[in-house]
C-alpha cells in the first residue's frame, strides 16, 4: 500500500526538496551577488599612480550613485539637445584629457556590472592653455574654473524627464557601440534602465533650486556649496538663499596644519580631514558602505593633497620686477594673505565683498549637519558650530591659477582686482582656459571665451564685484610689478 | 499496487500512458498538439537560422578583397541589394546621368556593383555597402577615348560622395522611393537577371525593408542638414570631421562658422608599414594605423559590435607593404636627374628622402598653420572637444581609442605615388605639381575636378576641361571658403625657382 512507503519515501522527498531549494537559492543567490554586488578593483594605472588615482580612482561613489556605464554612455549621443552646445559632455567644461575614456573626475568601477561616478577631481582639476596653437594642461587639485557641474546636474535630471528615455531608445543606442550578452541586456532592459530612470527623477525635488528662473545660474567654475549641504544631507525645505562661490584648489592643504585656521571661503569647516569628508559623502551621495575602507580613502586623499605642491607660473618672470614687487605686496597685502590671519575669518565690514554667500548657512545647519555625519559613525572636527561673520582671507599658493578672483568668481583678472570696484568688468564670460599671463587670469571677452563660457553679470544676485578694494590706489607701475610678484607664487 | 512497483513498473501490465493511448481521441489529441508544435519548432528553426545567416561574399585575391570585399558595414548599414540596385531606377531624376556611375563610381566591366561595394547576406537578406576602396581606388585614362585603368589605393579622384549623399537623401524624402515604385522596380531588375521575387519577399519583407531604409536615411539626412546648404565639396573629397561628429550626434547648426565644412582630399593608402608612428590623416591627429583604419571603417558602415576584423585585417596586412603603381609614361631620366638635388634640398625634410625611404627631419610631422600657410578651413573643423570623445569609441574593446589629438597645423606627408595623389595640397586645390610649384597668385583659380585623364606634362589630371561626353566635371573655385589654393609657397617650397629647376623637379617627382 502506498501508506507503507510514506514515512521513508517522504523524507526523501522533502530531502530532495530542500537540497534543490539550497542549490537553486545559493545559485541564485551568487547570480545576483555577481551581476549587481561584486566589486572588481580598478586597473593598476589608476590604483598604483597617486596623481592617476587622485583624478581617476574611486572613492566610493558608484555603489550609490553609479549611473551603469553605457546608459552613462549613450545619454550626450541620445539627448544633445539637453547639452549647452556640440561636444557631449566636453559641452559641460569637464577636464577631459585626451586619450582617455572619460573626463578627469569621472571614475570607472566594477559594481556587479559596469559603473560611473564621481571623485573630488571633478571638481578640483584646472585646466589652462598657454596659447590659442597649445593643448590644454590639466592641474589636478586645481579650481574647475571650466567645469558647469549646474549644468551636469541638470543634464541628467532632463534626460531622465524625456520620454525618450525608455528601454527601447536607449537599448538601440547602446547596440551600436558595445556587444552584451544576452542575459545582460534584460538585465540592462528590465532593471538598469527603469531604476536610473527613478532615481534621477528622484534628485529632480532636491536639485529644485538650480531650476529656479530668480537665481543666476552658477555658471562655469562655480557651486552653491553650502546649499547643495542643506538640500541633500540635511533635506531643508528650499530657502530662498543663493550663494555660489569658485571651486577651490586643493592642493598643498598642508598650510591648514596651522592652529585656528579654518576651510572653505567662509571659514566654516575645521580642517581638512572634516572638508575631505563632507565633500566626499557629498559625491557618494548616501552614508558609506564601508566606513574603514571610506575613511582610509580619506587619509590617502588627506595626505596626497597635504602635499601636492600649486603648479609653477608657466610663462617667464621678470624676477627683478618680481622682486620689486615683494616690497608692494609685504606692505599692501602680506598683512591679511601671508600672516597669522591667512586662511582665517576675517569679518564682512573690512572686505565688503558680496555678502550672499555668508547667508546661506547658518550656525543650526552646522549643527545639524554634524549630527548627520555623526550618525553615520564618523567621528571628525566637523563644520563650524557658529554664525558666519565674513570670508576668510585666504592663502595665494598658486594664485595665477585661481582665477577669476574673490569668493564669487566675480573678477576675471589679479589686475582686474587692482582696478577701483566701480570700475572692474560688468559682464565677462568664465570658463574659458586660455591664459592671459598680462593681467594674470583667463580671457574673458571675445568671440572664443563667449562661445566656450557662461555669461558672467556682476548685477545679479550673490554676483556682485564689490569691495576688496585694497591696492586699487597704488600706481601702475606698483601694480604691474606687484602681479609680476603675484605671478611667483 | 505494492511497494514492489516502484522498482519494477514494468510488470504491473499496461501503464496509463499505454491506456490512455488505446484510446481513439487520444490519438486525434496528439495529432492535434503534437504536429502545431513540430511545425512551429521547424518555423523558430527556419526563422533563427535566417536570422542567424552572415555571410559575406569572400574574395581568395586580397585585390578582389579590396574592392568588393567586406568591412561588416552592411550589417549595420547596409542596403538590401535589391533595393540599392532599384534606387536609381525610381529616382533617376535626381541622379546627373544614369545610374550610379554618374556619380563617379568605377564599374568593371561584369560587375553588378561598383569598386569599394560590398556583398553580404545578413538577417536573410542580401545587403551592400560601402567599403575602403570607394574613397581610395580610381581610375586613370591615358586620353579623353582611352579606356581608363584602375589602380587601387589611390585617391577616388572621380567619386562624388557628396553627390552620393545628396541623392540617397532626395531619393528617401521622394514619394518615388516607397514601396509602391521600388517593389515593381525589384521585380523588373530580378527578372532581367532571370531571378524570381517570391512572395513574401513581395509583400512582407521588401515593404518594411524599404520603409526602414528610407527611415534612416531621412534620420541621417536631418543630422546632416546644417551642412547641406554649404558649397559641394566636388569629386574626390570628404568632410571627413563633421561626419565624425554625426556619429556622436553634435547638433552641427549650433557649431561655429568656422568649424563648419572642412572638406580635404582622399588620401592615397599605399605603404603604411613606414608611416607607423607618423602624424596620420591632414593635420595629423592620429599617430596608429590601426586605429586610424577602424577610424575611418565608421565611414564604411561599421561599428564597434559589427565590424568585421579578420575582413578588415587582410586589408590592413596587405597595405603595409603595398607599393604604389609606377609611373606609366616616358621619364627623361637626364632632366629627372637634375631634377633630385633640388628635391634633396627643397623637399625631402619635409616629404622624405625618395618615394620610398620616408626618413626626414620632418616627414609626418605637423607644420603649424602660420608656418605653412594653407587653407585653415580642414584643420578648424578638427577640434579638442571632438578628439575627447573619439577616446570613447570602441568602449569595453582593448583597441579602445587613445590616440587621437587636436593639432595646430597640417602633417608632413611622404610623396609615394604622387603622380596619382593630384589635385594637390590637403583640399586639393591645385590641380597639378607644376602648378603647386607656382606662387598662390599663379595657380589656376578655377578649373575642373573629376576628370581621369592624365596631363604628364604638368604631373596631375586634366583639369581645364568642363566635360567630356557625358561626363561633365566638377568646377573647382578656390575662392570658396576651405577651397583657398594659398600657402606652402616662397623661397623654402620652390615657388622662387629658376622654371628650368621646376620642370625638373616635377620630371623627377615621376619616379616616386
Amino acid at each position: 500500500m502506498d501508506a507503507e512507503r510514506t514515512p521513508g519515501s517522504w523524507k526523501r522527498k522533502i530531502l530532495v526538496a530542500v537540497v534543490v531549494l539550497v542549490v537553486v537559492g545559493v545559485a541564485g543567490g551568487v547570480f545576483t551577488w555577481y551581476k549587481f554586488f561584486r566589486e572588481e578593483p580598478q586597473p593598476e594605472w589608476i590604483t598604483k599612480d597617486p596623481d592617476m588615482r587622485f583624478k581617476y580612482g574611486s572613492i566610493g561613489a558608484e555603489r550609490e550613485s553609479g549611473i551603469p556605464y553605457w546608459i552613462f554612455y549613450v545619454l550626450p549621443r541620445m539627448f544633445p539637445d539637453k547639452l549647452p552646445k556640440p561636444g557631449g559632455l566636453a559641452a559641460l567644461g569637464v577636464s577631459w584629457e585626451q586619450g582617455q575614456e572619460l573626463p578627469i573626475g569621472f571614475t570607472q568601477k566594477v559594481v556587479g556590472f559596469p559603473r560611473v561616478a564621481n571623485n573630488c577631481a571633478s571638481c578640483h582639476a584646472a585646466s589652462y592653455r598657454t596659447s590659442l596653437t597649445e593643448n590644454p594642461v590639466f592641474v589636478g587639485a586645481g579650481p574647475g574654473h571650466t567645469l558647469y557641474l549646474e549644468g551636469i546636474f541638470r543634464f541628467l535630471v532632463d534626460c531622465a524627464k524625456d520620454p525618450r528615455f525608455n528601454a527601447d531608445n536607449i537599448m538601440r543606442e547602446i547596440k551600436l557601440v558595445t556587444n552584451l550578452s544576452w542575459i545582460d541586456r534584460q538585465i540592462y532592459r528590465f532593471l538598469l534602465i527603469p531604476i536610473t530612470k527613478k532615481r534621477l527623477l528622484e534628485r529632480e525635488t532636491q536639485f529644485a533650486w538650480v531650476y529656479r528662473k530668480d537665481l543666476p545660474d552658477w555658471g562655469r567654475g562655480r557651486d552653491d556649496a553650502m546649499n547643495l549641504t542643506k538640500y541633500f544631507l540635511l533635506k531643508l525645505p528650499m530657502d530662498n538663499s543663493t550663494g555660489p562661490t569658485d571651486m577651490l584648489p586643493i592642493w598643498n592643504l598642508k598650510k591648514y596644519d596651522r592652529e585656528g585656521t579654518t576651510m572653505n571661503w567662509a571659514g566654516d569647516s575645521h580642517d581638512s580631514y572634516s572638508v575631505i569628508i563632507d565633500s566626499a559623502l557629498g559625491v557618494i551621495g548616501a552614508a558609506p558602505k564601508n566606513k574603514t575602507e571610506f575613511l582610509d580613502e580619506v587619509k590617502w586623499l588627506q595626505q596626497y593633497l597635504r602635499e601636492k605642491a600649486p603648479p609653477k607660473f608657466p610663462f617667464p618672470i621678470n624676477d627683478q620686477l618680481a622682486e620689486t614687487g615683494k616690497g608692494i605686496f609685504d606692505a599692501n597685502c602680506a598683512g591679511c594673505h601671508a600672516s597669522d590671519k591667512t586662511g582665517k575669518r576675517m569679518p564682512l565690514a573690512a572686505v565688503g565683498t558680496d555678502p550672499e554667500r555668508i547667508w546661506t548657512w547658518t550656525k543650526d545647519n552646522a549643527v545639524a549637519a554634524n549630527k548627520a555625519v555623526r550618525g553615520f559613525g564618523i567621528e571628525r572636527k566637523g563644520l563650524v558650530e557658529e554664525s558666519l561673520v565674513g570670508y576668510n582671507a585666504p592663502f595665494l599658493d598658486g594664485l595665477w591659477l585661481r582665477a577669476p578672483y574673490l569668493h564669487n568668481g566675480s573678477v576675471p583678472t589679479v589686475r582686474d582686482l587692482l582696478t577701483p570696484p566701480d570700475q572692474r568688468p560688468k559682464l565677462f564670460w568664465r570658463g574659458y582656459n586660455l591664459y592671459d599671463p598680462v593681467n594674470l587670469g583667463f580671457v574673458s571677452q571675445g568671440e572664443e571665451a563667449k562661445y566656450v563660457g557662461t555669461r558672467y553679470d556682476t548685477t545679479q544676485r550673490a554676483t556682485g564685484n564689490q569691495g576688496h578694494a585694497f591696492g586699487t590706489e597704488l600706481s601702475p607701475a606698483d601694480k604691474d610689478a606687484l602681479i609680476e610678484y603675484l605671478k611667483t607664487l | 499496487m505494492t511497494a514492489n512497483d516502484a522498482d519494477t513498473p514494468p510488470a504491473a501490465g499496461p501503464s496509463w500512458l499505454e491506456r490512455v493511448a488505446r484510446k481513439r481521441w487520444a490519438r486525434w489529441l496528439v495529432v492535434l498538439l503534437v504536429l502545431p508544435t513540430l511545425a512551429l519548432i521547424a518555423l523558430a528553426l527556419y526563422l533563427a537560422h535566417v536570422f542567424m545567416e552572415d555571410e559575406p561574399v569572400v574574395y581568395a585575391k586580397i585585390e578582389e578583397h579590396f574592392k568588393y570585399g567586406s568591412t561588416g558595414g552592411e550589417r549595420e548599414s547596409g542596403f538590401p541589394y535589391w533595393i540599392f540596385q532599384a534606387l536609381p531606377q525610381v529616382c533617376a531624376l535626381h541622379l546627373p546621368g544614369p545610374g550610379y556611375a554618374s556619380l563617379g563610381f568605377t564599374y568593371e566591366e561584369g560587375k553588378d556593383l561598383p569598386v569599394g561595394m560590398s556583398r553580404r547576406r545578413y538577417q536573410g537578406i542580401d545587403r551592400t555597402f560601402l567599403n575602403c576602396a570607394v574613397c581610395h581606388a580610381s581610375t586613370v585614362r591615358d586620353s579623353p577615348e582611352a579606356k581608363p585603368r584602375v589602380y587601387l589605393g589611390m585617391p577616388a579622384n572621380t567619386f562624388n560622395v557628396w553627390r552620393f549623399q545628396k541623392f540617397l537623401f532626395d531619393c528617401a524624402k521622394d514619394p518615388r522611393s516607397s514601396a509602391e515604385y521600388v517593389v515593381p522596380a525589384i521585380d523588373r531588375l530580378m527578372r532581367e537577371k532571370g531571378e524570381r521575387l517570391g512572395l513574401v519577399d513581395r509583400y512582407l519583407v521588401y515593404p518594411v525593408a524599404i520603409a526602414i531604409v528610407r527611415e534612416r536615411l531621412l534620420m541621417l539626412r536631418g543630422r546632416f542638414e546644417p551642412l547641406l546648404p554649404y558649397p559641394e565639396w566636388g569629386p574626390g573629397r570628404v568632410d571627413t570631421f563633421n561626419a565624425a561628429k554625426i556619429l556622436f550626434n553634435f547638433p552641427l547648426d549650433q557649431l561655429p562658422e568656422h568649424e563648419k565644412n572642412g572638406p580635404s582630399d582622399f588620401p592615397s593608402i599605399w605603404l603604411q608599414q613606414p608611416r607607423k608612428g607618423k602624424q596620420l590623416h591632414w593635420d595629423g591627429n592620429n599617430t596608429v594605423v590601426e586605429e586610424r583604419n577602424k577610424s575611418a571603417a565608421f565611414g564604411t558602415g561599421t561599428t564597434p559590435p559589427t565590424i568585421d576584423l579578420a575582413a578588415i585585417g587582410r586589408v590592413e596586412n596587405w597595405l603595409l607593404t603595398l607599393e604604389p603603381p609606377k609611373y606609366p609614361y616616358p621619364i627623361d631620366a637626364a632632366k629627372a636627374a637634375r631634377g633630385a638635388p633640388v628635391y634633396q634640398r627643397y623637399c625631402a625634410s619635409c616629404h622624405g628622402a625618395n618615394g620610398r625611404d620616408f626618413s626626414g627631419e620632418y616627414v609626418g610631422k605637423v607644420t603649424p598653420i602660420d608656418v605653412i600657410g594653407t587653407d585653415r578651413r580642414r584643420l578648424d573643423t578638427y577640434t579638442y572637444d571632438l578628439a575627447v570623445n573619439q577616446s570613447t569609441l570602441y568602449a569595453g574593446y582593448p583597441w579602445r581609442f587613445q590616440h587621437f589629438r587636436k593639432t595646430f597645423g597640417y602633417a608632413n606627408m611622404p610623396l609615394d605615388g604622387l603622380w596619382l595623389r593630384g589635385p594637390y595640397l590637403h583640399n586639393g586645390s591645385v590641380p597639378s605639381v607644376r602648378d603647386l610649384l607656382e606662387p598662390a597668385s599663379r595657380r589656376p583659380p578655377l578649373f575642373y575636378r573629376g576628370n581621369d585623364v592624365y596631363d604628364p606634362a604638368s604631373l596631375g589630371f586634366v583639369s581645364n576641361v568642363p566635360a567630356v561626353g557625358e561626363r561633365v566635371f566638377f568646377k573647382f573655385d578656390t575662392a570658396v571658403p576651405g577651397n583657398a589654393n594659398v600657402g606652402h609657397e616662397g623661397k623654402a617650397y620652390g615657388t622662387e625657382l629658376p622654371p628650368e629647376d621646376k620642370d625638373a623637379l616635377v620630371e623627377y617627382l615621376k619616379t616616386f
